[in-house]
């Protein structure tokens, strides 16, 4: 049900990495885990899971996860 | 059978790590290899983590996986998100890890390695990786509160108001003291500062790339990043061999001070995603890249350690790179890498967000920590495979130098102009004499290790590139700290005022913004300019003073794991945090006092001003005034951690007594939904 209130910017995003293997995509997501880098994808995936459509477009969850970036200390 | 073989395994893990102990300890005028060193830190590491992380994780904190984490309970797939434990661990190493425990055991070497590194494997297991797990424990139980609220609701409100104040002119201190040593690393060099000044048009672009262009492509952006890094690197070569633009790139302290100060406020005031998170993201991976490389060359060409074990300078208290004796010096010259109080900060920020499990608390927190200890060792080795006349004519201003000449002398650490110059040469700077704040002496090590290393494999050996490498990943990540550390400095600042003035907390508002960032700039700026304009060379009175509110801020920390064990009901365990916290409060009230009061005019700031009070030099005055604000600093550090922990003994006693219910602020248990052992 939820998929079908998905915004349209989302459901593009949501497609986009269809053609990557999941070796590739496993990869990835632990490399922008460990930099701390945005992973839409990943949002996407919990919201699925959540049972709730997105309620971010991506250019809007990269500028939220940036600005709470910002807020992180970095040590000496 | 299986029991058997693991008393057998750590039974011959043990002995490994005392026999290298023993050579190191044992050794006097010999030759010592770095193997002994790295074997006798691996294995006190392995040790700790079995036996002394897994009594912390099982019988002091009873981590339990069948409780659900922040991470699941309030999963929103950005801030809170369950994450695998070697990711997890790689991302709070990324964050914990910087210029600290590269810098601190460097300039810790004029002891000789021994000190230093006791220091480093002792300090770590009981101490600095015990505070980030505590913390870390901590903070996973309060749905990831901060430092400075769980001091508010778990000691007192005045100790959270405390703690919050201490950490920010531990901030202030802290950035000061990392800019001081880019500014001696880029002053009269044009190859470093070309290449650093490029990370800014970089950034920039990855910034676009990343936020307008295509939208969270992080990775792609740091390729390229990356490339034109190098580039810049390369190009630094030719632009210093240039005679106009070698020149526009040549640049006293004062100025590359200046040009810092000026960068901070810009960085600070800019939105994040177009300075600061490419900035970081590319330090991110430099970071791990050179500590790895680091690491392997070490292990590849196992360099000899030219620094005897212990310098004459470790009990007389004369040594030209800092003044103090061996206690407390040493214990606040290395703070990263030991214990380190900003890690505090770190563990009760995105980390304990992020934990999948209870019990991988104790991998990232403890073991992320030895980790940053392991890094330090590098340094340390980096640093005494110098020859020791080359390491004291680098770290050492021309004033202390012309002090200690004799001492120096007689230790038989000398080292010919005609040496200088050819070293200087070879890594491509007009000079290395003189160039403190151990950034540079580092680079010289790394940059010998890794054309060793590059030796050994058959290739060339490019002291210069190396050597502006190395310049280039500290200067980096020291950059991105401050980026990151004003910022924070100014958000800190604008709840405070927000307390009085509600518009003022606005974080968007931007006479807020610029009121904030210029108040926060104009603090480190003030103490970086002092540094640099110091004739002792600033490091000598602003390194120890980061070393003890770095310290103090981890008494900050352990006074609130304390408490928290305490009202657990966990009071016999109490010691695990106390014990340390006893240890950092002698340490760093000892260095304090001394910093203040002592009668030497090298290590007392009240000494140092009365000794210029009678002078005609025309900086007088005013390196008087620094003097006595220094002492002011120094003071206003050790008497907010003496309330802090005044207030702390009394809730102790209090609790202890049965006078007052003793009350913890834990998030309610919720059953994990992941199934235990999975």
């Amino acid at each position: 049900m939820w998929r079908a209130r998905m915004r349209s910017e989302t459901k593009t995003a949501a497609g986009r990495h269809g053609g990557t293997p999941p070796v590739v995509q496993r990869l990835l997501r632990i490399v922008r885990r460990i930099i701390g880098a945005p992973d839409y994808q990943a949002y996407l995936e919990h919201c699925g899971t959540a049972g709730h459509p997105p309620r971010l477009t991506e250019r809007e969850y990269v500028d939220q996860f940036f600005e709470s970036k910002g807020k992180g200390v970095r040590c000496c | 059978m299986k029991r058997l073989a693991s008393v057998f395994l750590w039974g011959g893990v043990s002995v490994l790590g005392a026999a290298a102990f023993g050579v190191l300890a044992l050794s006097r005028g010999e030759t010592v290899n770095a193997a002994w060193l790295l074997t006798a830190a691996v294995c006190t590491y392995a040790v700790g983590y079995r036996f002394y992380g897994r009594f912390l994780a099982t019988r002091v904190f009873g981590l339990d996986d069948r409780r659900a984490t922040p991470a699941e309970r309030c999963n929103n797939g950005r801030d809170f998100v369950p994450t695998n434990k070697w990711v997890l661990y790689g991302h709070h190493f990324a964050a914990i890890a910087g210029a600290g425990p590269l810098v601190g055991p460097v300039l810790a070497a004029q002891f000789g390695f021994l000190p230093g590194t006791l220091w480093l494997v002792i300090g770590v297991v009981l101490g600095g990786a015990v505070q980030d797990f505590t913390i870390l424990f901590c903070s996973l139980r309060r749905n990831g509160k901060s430092l400075g609220q769980m001091a508010k609701e778990e000691v007192n409100p005045a100790a959270g108001a405390t703690a919050m104040l201490a950490v920010l002119f531990i901030m202030i201190i802290l950035l000061a003291v990392l800019a001081l040593i880019v500014v001696n690393a880029l002053k009269a060099s044009p190859w470093g500062l070309f290449t650093i000044a490029c990370t800014i048009p970089i950034a920039l672009l990855m910034g676009w790339w990343m936020k307008s262009w295509r939208p969270g492509r992080v990775g792609e952006a740091s390729a390229v990043g990356a490339i034109l890094l190098i580039a810049a690197l390369v190009g630094g070569g030719v632009v210093a061999g240039h005679p106009t633009l070698g020149a526009a790139f040549t640049h006293t302290g004062p100025a590359i001070t200046w040009m810092m100060i000026g960068y901070g406020f810009v960085a600070s005031v800019l939105p994040v995603w177009m300075l600061l998170a490419p900035r970081d993201y590319l330090s991110t991976f430099l970071k791990i890249t050179t500590i790895f490389v680091l690491a392997v060359a070490i292990l590849v060409i196992l360099p000899p350690l030219r620094m005897p074990a212990l310098t004459p300078f470790a009990s007389g208290g004369e040594g030209p790179v800092f003044a103090g004796k061996l206690f407390p010096f040493a214990f606040i010259t290395i703070a990263c890498g030991a214990i380190s109080g900003f890690h505090a900060l770190v563990s009760s920020g995105t980390t304990p967000k992020m934990i999948a499990r209870e019990s991988d608390a104790r991998f990232i927190g403890y073991g992320g920590m030895l980790m940053e200890s392991f890094v330090g060792v590098m340094a340390m080795i980096a640093a005494c495979t110098l020859d020791p006349g080359v390491y004291f004519a680098m770290n050492t201003t021309p004033a202390a130098l012309a002090q200690a000449s004799q001492a120096l002398s007689q230790a038989g650490f000398v080292v010919s102009p005609d040496a200088m110059h050819a070293l200087a040469a070879r890594m491509g700077e007009t000079t290395l004499v003189a160039r403190s704040g151990g950034a540079p002496s580092l680079a010289v090590g790394m940059a010998q290790i890794f054309a060793g290393a590059t030796s050994v494999l058959g290739g060339k050996t490019l002291d210069a590139l190396w050597y502006h490498f190395a310049i280039m990943f500290e200067a980096l990540f020291i950059l991105t700290t401050i980026d990151a550390g004003t910022r924070v400095g100014r958000f800190m600042l604008q709840e405070i005022v927000g307390h009085v003035w509600p518009r003022f907390a606005e974080t968007s508002w931007y006479p807020s913004v610029i009121a904030s960032s210029a108040v926060i700039v104009a603090g480190w700026g003030y103490f970086l300019y002092q540094g640099v304009v110091d004739p002792l060379g600033g490091i000598n009175s602003l390194w120890p003073l980061f070393g003890i509110s770095n310290q103090l801020l981890a008494a900050v920390a352990l006074c609130v794991g304390t408490t928290i064990l305490i009202k657990m009901g966990h009071a016999r365990f109490a010691w695990v945090a106390a014990g340390p916290l006893a240890w950092l409060v002698t340490v760093t009230m000892t260095a304090g006092w001394q910093k203040v009061f002592s009668a030497d005019p090298r290590l007392g700031f009240l000494a140092h001003a009365a000794a210029l009070a009678g002078s005609t030099t025309p900086d007088a005055g005013r390196l008087i005034f620094y003097d006595r604000l220094n002492t002011f600093m120094a003071l206003l550090f050790m008497a907010v951690v003496t309330v802090l922990i005044v207030t702390s003994l009394r809730e102790w006693w209090l609790v202890l007594s049965r006078r007052k219910v003793a009350v913890v602020h834990e998030a309610p248990y919720v059953e994990s939904a992941y199934a235990v052992g999975d």
